[in-house]
């Protein structure tokens, strides 16, 4: 589908419910302010509602499903790091052993974003597909266009040589 | 002889008017009604002085024979009195005298906020520059896009989060609008969360001071917003990307820069728990560079590599960018915006310190200039060629590591830290692309994320303790000093900042974009991408009389 008018149609309505909203949040202390707070979550609400809608019509990426949990999971680690950074500042007096714990916060922090998290989406990454396995029969049409083979790859170095090849 | 006896009266002038500072105050209250005095009141020596000074000042008729050598104008007849009849006081000379400070610091922060505005034409190029030409429409147009974006939701409520508790900056005339920040209790301290003052800019917010600091953090909150266009280049939905961007511009940089900059709980740590002058960010390695690259590298988790990026066995491709001229006038514009950028951030040029704006622009450049030699020098000895684009790279990571500290550390610590970034640049973009497998097609996660990290840490590192803000730093006295120059709790307190900008800014974008996931999608269609994102996504190609051809490395593999 690409970019539709219905894209731009939920667009304008998420920036006028969070608009609108926002007005809600400076105002809050008057009844009226409450009411746009409402009023404004529900306009937002209805834009997601629209983007969800139309999401569908969207062709399909190459992305393919990976496992949820995981992600989260590296996500909680990264906060468990900041816990453990934030925990040794009051367990903690001088400023080595602070250094020291903030050290192991950063460091667990590290492990949920930069080991967690790229294992969790590179677990079923397209490119891994061997030519021909690709889950989704629609995509792997694609390559009959004579622009990509059929799991997303290209054969290592096919690129460079394919560009010095036309540079000659 | 004129000029001699300006001169004297001038310093006669200042003079009395140490004496009479207590008068000050009073200077903008109308003129009392005339008492029927039954003697009139003798006038002080000093104002004698002034009048007669004011009386001897060209006069209108003087100044229309012109004045080409300009020692006519600007005398104390340009002097703004609150009594023509009486003649100027000591009170109007001081008010002038204040007026004029806070002038020279809204206008060298303004020049500076139009500086860093004009960054956003370098991002344009430099990121449009390192992809397909196929793609070109779309880059541009998120880097411009993400400027409208990024200022209505400031506007609206981003700007409110961040600074509306930051009140008692005297460099913009104290900003006391800005006085609520909303805080909680925890171990005994208040500890601040975010403010809640400048929605809309609206009510009480209506004020000079509040205009200009609006529009300052405004163009860097921007420069954030527009390091994620980048890493996510040439797959990213338009109206994800639109959507993220008014998210990010209202809550995750705003939540951030307010910890840091608008008096929250990271500029405490020094009062509250004793870490010398707490988290310190001259110009915002952490607040915009890692809030950005760190954003960056979240998306591009969940956007995914572009097709023929990575082969089969994780071995990656390179894909190279279509107009290397653009990358480097593009880092050329950026390197000219960055002395809007770390310069302007002392929010002034009079008074309080605010001198050491030369040091701080010659910091910068020095950091630049051995970023660049870094990324080079590896390149050529690593790879054997002078590489370009990361040369261009080089230069930006050693700007964006001396953002932080650029306030505080001296020529030759600025060089290292520039050279140390240089060198950090390259690596971690062959650690990204090479072993976690995220796919940043102009290397933003680490010229922003790695070394805005980089950056915070060499404040507490490298502060050599000369630096003098009128005398204190989040609120503890004297200067910032690092770990180098004996002060151990200023690294503790940069690492708390980091730990902050991984655990906390990092989680929020990634869950914040796992939902617009769910509900909007983050990627284009396979076929969308393959045929270039230009007519699909923007409706018109970038470069339309250019004669497409189809990747020709995909074709011969299919």
């Amino acid at each position: 589908m690409a970019a539709s008018k219905s894209q731009g149609s939920y667009f304008a309505v998420f920036l006028l419910g969070s608009t609108v909203l926002c007005g809600g949040i400076a105002y809050f202390a008057s009844g009226t302010g409450k009411l746009l707070l409402l009023v404004g979550a529900a306009i937002l609400l209805a834009s997601l509602a629209g983007f969800l809608k139309i999401k569908p019509l969207e062709g399909e990426t190459p992305i393919l499903a990976s496992p949820g949990l995981m992600k989260w999971v590296g996500a909680g680690v990264a906060v468990l790091g900041w816990v453990v950074t934030l925990g040794g500042l009051h367990l903690v007096n001088g400023n080595g052993g602070r250094i020291v714990v903030a050290l192991l916060g950063i460091g667990v922090s590290c492990f949920g974003i930069l080991y967690v998290l790229p294992a969790a989406f590179n677990k079923t990454a397209f490119w891994k597909k061997p030519a021909g396995a690709s889950t989704r029969a629609s995509i792997s049409t694609l390559a009959g266009k004579g622009t990509m083979d059929a799991g997303f790859t290209a054969p290592p170095g096919a690129i460079e040589s394919a560009r010095m090849e036309s540079a000659r | 002889m004129k000029a001699s006896l300006r001169n004297h009266f001038l310093a006669l002038c200042i003079l009395a008017l140490g004496s009479t500072v207590g008068r000050m105050a009073y200077a903008q209250t109308a003129a009392a009604p005339a008492q029927p005095a039954a003697a009139p009141a003798p006038v002080p020596p000093a104002t004698a002085e002034l009048r007669e000074a004011a009386a001897k000042a060209p006069t209108p008729a003087d100044l229309a024979k012109g004045d080409p050598g300009g020692i006519l104008t600007g005398t104390m007849a340009d002097l703004t009195v609150t009594d023509a009849k009486a003649g100027p006081t000591l009170a109007d000379a001081g008010n002038q005298i204040g007026q004029n400070k806070v002038a020279i610091n809204f206008v060298w922060t303004l020049i500076c906020g139009f500086l860093v505005m004009f960054m956003q034409a370098g991002f344009a190029m430099v990121e449009s520059g390192l992809t397909r030409v196929k793609n070109a429409n779309h880059t541009y147009m998120m880097n411009f896009f993400v400027y409208g974006c990024g200022l209505l939701a400031f506007w609206v409520i981003g700007f409110a989060i961040q600074m509306g508790g930051a009140a008692g900056n005297g460099n913009l005339g104290g900003l006391y609008p800005l006085a609520a920040e909303h805080s909680i209790s925890l171990f005994g301290k208040t500890w601040g969360v975010f403010g809640k003052t400048g929605y809309f800019l609206a009510g009480t917010s209506y004020d000079v001071g509040v205009m200009v600091i609006f529009l300052f953090q405004m163009v860097f909150m921007d420069t954030a917003l527009t390091i994620v266009t980048g890493a996510c280049a040439e797959r990213w939905k338009f109206i994800t990307f639109s959507v993220t961007s008014v998210i990010m511009g209202a809550l995750t940089y705003p939540l951030f820069a307010n910890w840091a900059w608008g008096g929250g709980w990271l500029s405490q740590l020094g009062t509250n728990l004793g870490l010398s002058h707490g988290y310190a960010d001259f110009a915002g390695s952490g607040v915009v560079h890692s809030v950005g690259g760190l954003t960056a590298l979240a998306v591009c988790l969940i956007v995914g590599p572009r097709i023929g990026k990575f082969n089969r066995d994780g071995s990656a491709n390179p894909i190279i960018g279509h107009d290397i001229s653009a990358v480097l006038i593009g880092c050329f514009i950026l390197a000219f915006g960055w002395f809007g950028f770390n310069p302007g951030s002392t929010l002034g040029a009079s008074s309080n310190g605010n001198l050491r704006i030369g040091t701080i622009a010659v910091a910068t450049m020095l950091a630049g200039c051995t970023g660049t030699f870094g990324s080079i020098l590896y390149m050529w000895v690593t790879k054997g060629k002078p590489d370009a684009s990361m040369s261009g790279n080089g230069l930006l990571a050693g700007l964006v590591a001396i953002t932080a500290p650029s306030g505080f550390v001296s020529a030759p610590s600025a060089a290292i830290i520039g050279l140390v970034a240089g060198v950090l640049v390259c690596v971690s973009v062959s650690f990204i692309e090479n072993v976690l497998k995220v796919d940043d097609p102009v290397g933003a996660i680490s010229v922003h994320g790695t070394n805005g990290l980089w950056g915070v840490l060499s404040v507490g590192l490298f502060a050599d303790g000369t630096s003098n803000y009128g005398g204190s730093w989040n609120g503890v006295p004297g200067s910032v000093t690092g770990l180098f120059y004996g002060d151990a709790g200023q690294l503790a307190a940069q690492l708390v900042g980091i730990s902050t900008l991984l655990g906390v800014v990092f989680t929020l974008s990634f869950a914040i974009n796992m939902v617009l996931e769910y509900f909007i999608g983050h990627r284009v269609s396979a076929e969308t991408e393959l045929n270039g994102l230009d007519i699909p996504e923007m409706g018109q190609l970038g470069y339309p009389e250019f004669v497409f051809r189809p990747e020709p490395g995909f074709a011969k593999a299919a």
